[in-house]
Order: structure tokens, then sequence, then C-alpha cells
């Protein structure tokens, strides 16, 4: 391959990985935003989103129906994660949340390594058409979903929050709890949605993503964390994530492509921090999404 | 060296043209007064003001963007606030800021630490100058719980106490650092009546230490029954300056607080 | 300030651990017990971080696995005795802490948590790749055994003692420190770093003297695990363990010094106990398998007894000693 179209394939495959930790990141600033928990199993939500698909795949549901189980399964499982663990916690502070989350994803971890093993899984793409050549690099179809898939996300969220009265009360959580319940809005409402939403999310993510990437119950944990630092480091806004996770995606790709693929996570962890060190030096102002 | 007029003497502090702005804000334009040795200054002024960022700017918790403050003829502004504390500045603050996982003594204890020299291996081996100095800080900051009518309250949790003696915590923490500048930020907010009259007392006492106080507030009769001289702000500016029997009757000042039509 | 109840109960357990192998030569429950000692320094020293200082570094597990590769390639390659590995060890690690810590740790709330789980993350895959020295992904085998002079560690009693002196002398120093003039310091960074520095207190070195000191810590816990178990592997080092030690903090509980020694003593006894109850039932009981089980006793702690179970017991002697 020419050094020409190796840069389009990395590219390529930068801007894939891009959106899934952009949409990730997104799960994970809506939850903590509004619901001011940082929901560690998040990266679990997408692991299950693959899995279940690929279990009922291969029990002969269709892909289709197998998605649309899987999504709203997992749905269910991160309601009943904010009933029973979040929900129960008085007064819990930041660490205390982060705790239960870490250990509701250890907990769906182990028992999806119970269910279905530790090989890597491939789910069926959702189109049978052949890959094809752009650029001299080859470009997946199932890569468009998942582009296409980011921008319907983004968009409807963007519509939610900005033109619909629930999408004002979301905004109201955010800025101050008690504030909001004082107005009459329901926080343990949304609390519960916003949970619900970043499970379907995710969980569709790893469905979109599945195809491309081979999924496992291992695929939660780093996934969940680049996802968690395009939201940190975009300072939680839905801009901020987008741009970060690109960028997050792009050096991995081409960390990967140019160095080695087995540091390609190093050196993408060595950025991040640099990066955010760098921050320190220089006040950068951050504009929250939620104004 | 200051070119403000103080009178002659050295002050003890001087606010030469400080000024100070957060993002587009300007909480402070420029501030240009002094104060010298013993007696209570009041700071007073609308909401707003910059009296609580001016505090913020002397203890070195901010950097003024312009202008300098001296303390002795020494230059503190542009230093970090560990330095200026350790000169002998202490402060109270609006909102309390208490440690709250440590009780009543420990938040005293704490406000000595300037005054100690123990380092990580004498304090982590139980050393026989760390116990020492130990005591003796137990002592100092017995005392001036003691001062503040606090030293029952010892050895419980400071988040037990009410606002009133809360407050009172805080000004005993910073006498632990042996300070000859006192600034008590709100001292009296939120404060019930015999607890203001305890604090007025309070102060009385710390100034015939020989400790010179500046004091932020709202809470007027307080200001007028503490304060030798009451510096009024507006808008990041000093609008007047004298004895309160002066600030009562000042035109700028009735407007400031009360608007035109007064 | 030390309550003399305290003092007796404290002489008391050390005369209980000093025993405890004169009163059973099972060598399982020596062994059990050299690994509660090991885990609960690591889980001390963390729990001074996070519950005391207010520093949410998830780094800690890192410099254990620091330690135990230092003194791991020490050892085996005969570049100095092994007992020099545990505080060159030691030493290197502290000068990594310093080196990361000054960095990291102006970093604040989420980002510093942000940034140190990344660099646990590469620490993790830093022992995996670099093969020639750290023996890659399947680790360093065939550690020798630990000797001072002509004293060789040979039995696991000698283990015993070692890791439960070290857990013992660590929780000495971390208990006189806590209760000092240093201690207070560290203790109202966690509540009000404002206050703190209008205190005199110097917030940054404060914080990072806090950083490296526990690190040193896990590193010296980390050197003597290496000696004891005689290889190590990357994979013992990263989220697994991040897991683990946050797990025993939050069964023990932060508030308390000790807190996390419980939940480590209780968290390894019942991991063996787990592991004896299910061997029929499941064939594999692997670290994420326990993770179900201690993520469940995690959850529970939190929403029934927020501060541990040691927060627990102190809360329930204060009620005793009140109502006596």
């Amino acid at each position: 391959m020419s050094l020409w179209s190796e840069i389009v394939q990395y590219t390529i495959s930068g801007i894939t990985s891009g959106s899934i930790f952009a949409i990730i990141g997104i799960c994970w600033s809506f939850v903590y935003l509004i619901a001011k928990v940082m929901n560690f199993a998040t990266g679990e939500f997408v692991m299950l989103g693959g899995m279940i698909t690929w279990s009922l795949s291969l029990k002969g549901f269709g892909l289709l129906q197998s998605a649309v189980i899987a999504i709203l399964s997992t749905t269910v499982i991160a309601a009943i994660v904010e009933r029973t663990v979040i929900r129960p916690i008085k007064h819990g502070t930041e660490l205390t949340y982060i705790i239960a989350t870490i250990a509701c994803a250890s907990v769906i971890k182990g028992i999806a390594l119970l269910m279905w093993g530790s090989e890597t899984r491939l789910v069926k793409p959702f189109f049978k058409s052949e890959p094809f050549q752009v650029l001299g690099a080859t470009l997946n179809p199932q890569v468009l979903c998942v582009i296409g898939y980011l921008v319907i996300v983004t968009g409807s969220l963007a519509l939610l929050l900005n033109y619909t009265l629930f999408g004002k009360g979301l905004r109201t959580c955010a800025l101050n709890q008690i504030n909001a319940e004082l107005i009459g809005v329901d926080t343990k409402k949304m609390r519960l949605f916003c949970f619900m939403l970043a499970g379907g999310l995710a969980s569709a993510t790893g469905i979109v993503t599945a195809p491309i990437t081979f999924t496992g119950y291992e695929v939660g944990l780093l996934t969940g964390l680049k996802g968690l630092i395009a939201a940190i480091v975009g300072n939680w806004t839905m801009i901020g994530t987008v741009s970060v996770a690109m960028g997050l995606g792009l050096v991995e790709a081409f960390s990967a492509g140019f160095i080695s693929s087995g540091l390609k996570d190093l050196f993408t962890l060595l950025i991040v921090i640099i990066f955010l060190v760098l921050r320190t030096l220089t006040f950068l102002p951050g504009r929250r999404w939620i104004k | 060296m200051t070119s403000v007029n103080c009178n002659g003497q050295e002050p003890l502090l001087a606010i030469e043209n400080v000024g100070k702005n957060f993002g587009g804000i300007n909480a402070i334009m420029s501030l240009n007064f002094c104060l010298q040795v013993g007696g209570t200054v009041s700071l007073i002024g609308p909401n707003g003001a910059g009296k609580t960022t001016l505090i913020n700017v002397v203890t070195g918790v901010y950097a003024p963007d312009r202008g300098t403050v001296h303390f002795f003829g020494e230059q503190i502004s542009g230093k970090p606030a560990h330095i200026v504390a350790s000169k002998g500045i202490g402060r109270t603050f609006q909102l309390g800021e208490f440690f709250d996982s440590l009780t009543v003594l420990g938040n005293a204890m704490v406000g000595c630490h300037t005054q100690g020299r123990s380092g990580l291996i004498p304090c982590g081996l139980r050393l026989r100058s760390a116990k020492r100095e130990e005591e003796n800080v137990r002592e100092t900051a017995l005392e001036n719980l003691r001062l503040v009518g606090l030293e029952k309250r010892a050895i419980e949790s400071i988040s037990q106490l009410p606002l009133g003696e809360r407050k009172l915590v805080g000004i005993a923490r910073a006498l632990g650092m042996k300070p000859r500048l006192l600034l008590l930020d709100e001292p009296a907010g939120g404060l019930a009546h015999h607890e203001v009259e305890k604090l007025v007392y309070v102060i009385r006492t710390l100034v015939n230490r020989g400790i010179t106080i500046l004091l932020v507030e709202h809470n007027m009769p307080f200001v007028m029954a503490v304060s030798e001289r009451i510096i009024v702000l507006d808008r990041g500016l000093k609008i007047a300056e004298g004895p309160p029997t002066e600030i009562r009757c000042n035109p700028d000042v009735v407007r400031a607080y009360l608007g035109e039509e007064y | 300030m030390r309550p003399r109840k305290g003092n007796l109960s404290f002489l008391v357990l050390i005369a209980a651990i000093a025993m405890l192998p004169v009163l059973t030569s099972n060598s399982y429950v020596i062994s059990i017990m050299c690994f509660v000692a090991i885990y609960g320094t690591l889980a001390l020293g963390m729990g001074v971080l996070l519950e005391h200082a207010g520093i949410f570094s998830l780094a800690h597990p890192t410099w254990f696995g620091l330690g135990a590769y230092f003194a791991g390639i020490v050892a085996i390659r005969g570049i100095a005795p092994a007992w020099a590995g545990i505080l060159i060890g030691a030493v290197c690690v502290g000068l990594i802490a310093y080196l990361i810590g000054a960095p990291l740790l102006r970093l604040k709330g989420y980002y510093l948590t942000c940034a140190s789980f990344a660099v646990l993350l590469i620490f993790e895959i830093t022992f995996a790749q670099f093969s020639s020295i750290t023996g890659g992904h399947e680790g360093l085998m065939g550690i020798p055994r630990l000797t001072i002079g002509t004293i060789v560690f040979r039995k696991d009693i000698h283990y015993y003692y070692l890791s439960w002196g070290l857990c013992l002398a660590c929780f000495c120093f971390l208990y006189n420190l806590m209760n000092s003039r240093i201690g207070r310091a560290i203790e109202s960074l966690h509540d009000s770093e404002v206050a703190s520095s209008c205190m005199g207190i110097n917030v940054a070195r404060f914080r990072l003297l806090t950083f490296i000191l526990t690190a040193v810590m896990a590193s010296l816990a980390g050197s003597v695990f290496c000696f004891y178990i005689r290889f190590t592997m990357p994979t013992i080092y990263g989220f697994a363990l991040l897991l683990e030690v946050l797990t025993m903090i939050v069964i023990g509980g932060g508030k308390k010094l000790y807190g996390p020694l419980v939940g480590a003593f209780i968290m390894i006894w019942l991991r063996e106990l787990l592991h004896g109850l299910m061997r029929r039932i499941l064939p594999v009981m692997t670290s994420e398998v326990d993770a179900i089980f201690f993520g469940i006793a995690v959850i529970v702690i939190l929403i029934f007894a927020p501060h541990g179970l040691s927060g627990s017991l102190a809360a329930f002697v204060n009620k005793y000693r009140r109502s006596a």
C-alpha cells in the first residue's frame, strides 16, 4: 500500500473508532451532568449490546430482532442498575458512586464471562455488500453505519435538549438538582431516563461496531475508558466530546499503523496525559453545552 | 517602598493601585489604602463591591492583575497563599471552609501549622522533638479556643457546632499563626444577636493583644460597634474612608447602599 | 493522643498476630495471612490517599507492580543481593512517583482520576510489551529466594513475619503521622485546599509528599510479594488489582486508618471461602468471577454501611460507650 492510501486507511479507521468513542463519551457525560454519577458501567453496556446480539443471532433470531432485543435488555439492565444500586445509596459522594458503578461493571463483566466464555465473537455485518475502495483504501460499508449512527444520535439529542420541555427538565437537573426539584422537575425520573438512555445508546454502539471490531467480555474496559477520556478532555460538552473522540481515534489509528499495534494504547494514553497536564499550564475556558 | 500616603509611619499593610479582573468582570478597579498597626478597620460596601476579592488578593489566594500589596514594607502580592500566611497574616472565610474531618481542637491545631517544624520522619517515628512540639501546639490551640470561649468543646466534631460557634473556631484557627494582621470575612454573617455580642467581645480582646483587624461586614450595628475606621467600597473602588460617625452621614455611601432616590 | 483502650487492643492484636504461627502450623492459613498483610499494606496506603488526603489517584497499584518488578529483575539478573532489590525498588519507585506526581497532582478532581488511571494502564501495557526486560506477558519466573546476609527466607513462616512486620511498621508510621502536625495538614487537604493554604500549608508539596510516601509503601509490599510468590506477571498489577484494593477499602471502611486492613482480611478470607464453596459448581474461579461476588458485596456495603465495617464498628462502639 502506498503511503497515501495508508494514510487514508488509518484516517477511516480513526474516524470509525472516533465515532464510537464519541457516542460512549456522550453516554458518560449525559449521566454525569444530569445524574451526577460517573457511570463506570457504560463500557459494559457496550459489551452487552454486542454479546447479546451475537448469542441471540446464534440461536436463530434474525439480526435485526437480536439487535432490538439486545438494546431493550441493556436498557432494562441500566434501569435495574439505577434502581438497585444508585438510588438506595444515601448521601453518596462522587467517589461512592464511582466505586458503586465500578462494582456493577465487575458484576456484569463476570456474568458475561460465565455465560459466554472468554473467546472473542464475530457478529455479521448489517449489509451484505462488499467493502469498496475509496482513495486507494478499503472502506467497509459498516463504517458508514457507524458514522451515520453518530450523526443521528447527536442530532436527536441536540433536538431533545433544546426544543422539548423534557429536555429543558434535563438541563435544569444538570444545573442545580435542588432547584430543579423545587420547580417540580422529578430528578429521580430524569436520572432513570439518563441511565436508560446511556444503556440504549451504548448497547447500540456495541452492536453497530461489533461487525468491525470483535466483541468479547473484555471489550468494555478500554472502550469505556476512551469514551470517558473523550468526555473529560472535551469538558463534557457535546462538541468537545466528539472532537476529542475523533482526535483519540485518529491518534490511535495512526500509532497502530505507523508504530506498533501492541503499543497503540500506550501512545494514546500518554498523549492524553500530556495533553491534560499541559492544559493546567494555560487557562482554557470551558463551556457547558447546557447553559 | 510604597508611594501611598500613610501618614509617614511604616504601614502594616499598604494596598497600592490594586486591581483584579475575572474574565470580563472588574472585581476591583483600583484600590489604595493603608492600615496602621493596632485597631480595627472595617471594609463595607454593597454586594459585588470587591470586598472578599480584596481579602483573597491580600492573603495570596489570587494574584492582583494590577498594583501591589506590601506588608510591613515587604511585597506580598503575587506570592502563594501559604507563604503569605507564614508572614503573619491570618484570615477567616465567609463560608467557613472548616476541616470537617477534624475535631474542633484539630481545626485549631491546623492553624498552628506554621509554628511547627517537625518533618516527615520525626512525626512518623514520634521522636521526642515531635512529641514536645505537639504538646506545645496543643496548648496553644487550647489557649486560642479558651479565648473564644470554646475550649470545652475541643474534642467534638466541628460539624456538630452551631454556625456562630463554628465561626469562632475559625477565628481560633487563624490565631494559631500568631498573626499580626487578622482578616475576617463576614464574621457576623448568619449570627444571632447574642452570638454577635460575643464576637464583639472577642474582637476587642484581640485588639487589646495587639492584633490589627481588618474586617469585611454587612452588619452595620456590629461594624459601628467595633471599628475605629471604615472604608467603603462600591464596584471595585474606594468611595469613602473615615471614622464611623463620618461614614454614617456620607452621601456617597448612602447612595451606594440605598440608591439614588434616597 | 492515643486513648488507653486503643493502645491495649492494639498490643493484643500484635500479640495475636505474633502467636498465630505458634498456635497453628497449618501452612495454608499462614500463607493466606501473608497475603492479607501484603495486600493490607497496599490498601492502607491507598486508603490514606483516597479518604484522608482526598487525592483520587487510581495509579496506586502501579507502585506495587513496579516494586515487584524492580526487586524481581534485580534478583534474577544478580545485579545486587535480593534484599537490596527491595531498597532499590523503593528508591526508584519514590523517584518515579515524584516525576509522575509533580505534574499529575496539579490536575484536579476527575482529571487526576482519569490521568492516574491512564498511568495504571500505561504501566500494565509496558510490563507486558517490553519483554526483554520484564519477561513480557508471561512475566518473570523463578525469582530467587530472599536472602539477607546468611538468612534465607525459605518457609512461609519467614514471609509471614516479614510481611506482617512491614504491614505493622507502615501502620504505626502512618498512625503517628496522621496524629501529628503533618497528618493534620494532609487531612486538611481533603476538606478545603483554600483554607489549608491560608493556614500556611504548601498544598502542592503535601499532596506530593503523601503520594510519594504511599507509593514507596506500596513498592515495599510489592517487593515482598514478588519474593514470596517468586514470579510476577503484568496482569496482576492492573485494573484487577485496583478493583481488589478498592473493594478492601470499601468493605473495611476508609475513615479509620485500620479500615483497609480489616477489609483486606475479610476480602481475602472470603475469597478463599468462596473458592472452596464454588469449586464444585463452577469450574474456573478466575478473578473476574470473584469480582461478581465482590462487586455485590461492595454494593451492599455502600448501601447499608457506607463507612465500611470499621465505620460501623466505630459507630457501634460509640453508641455503646454513650449508653454505658
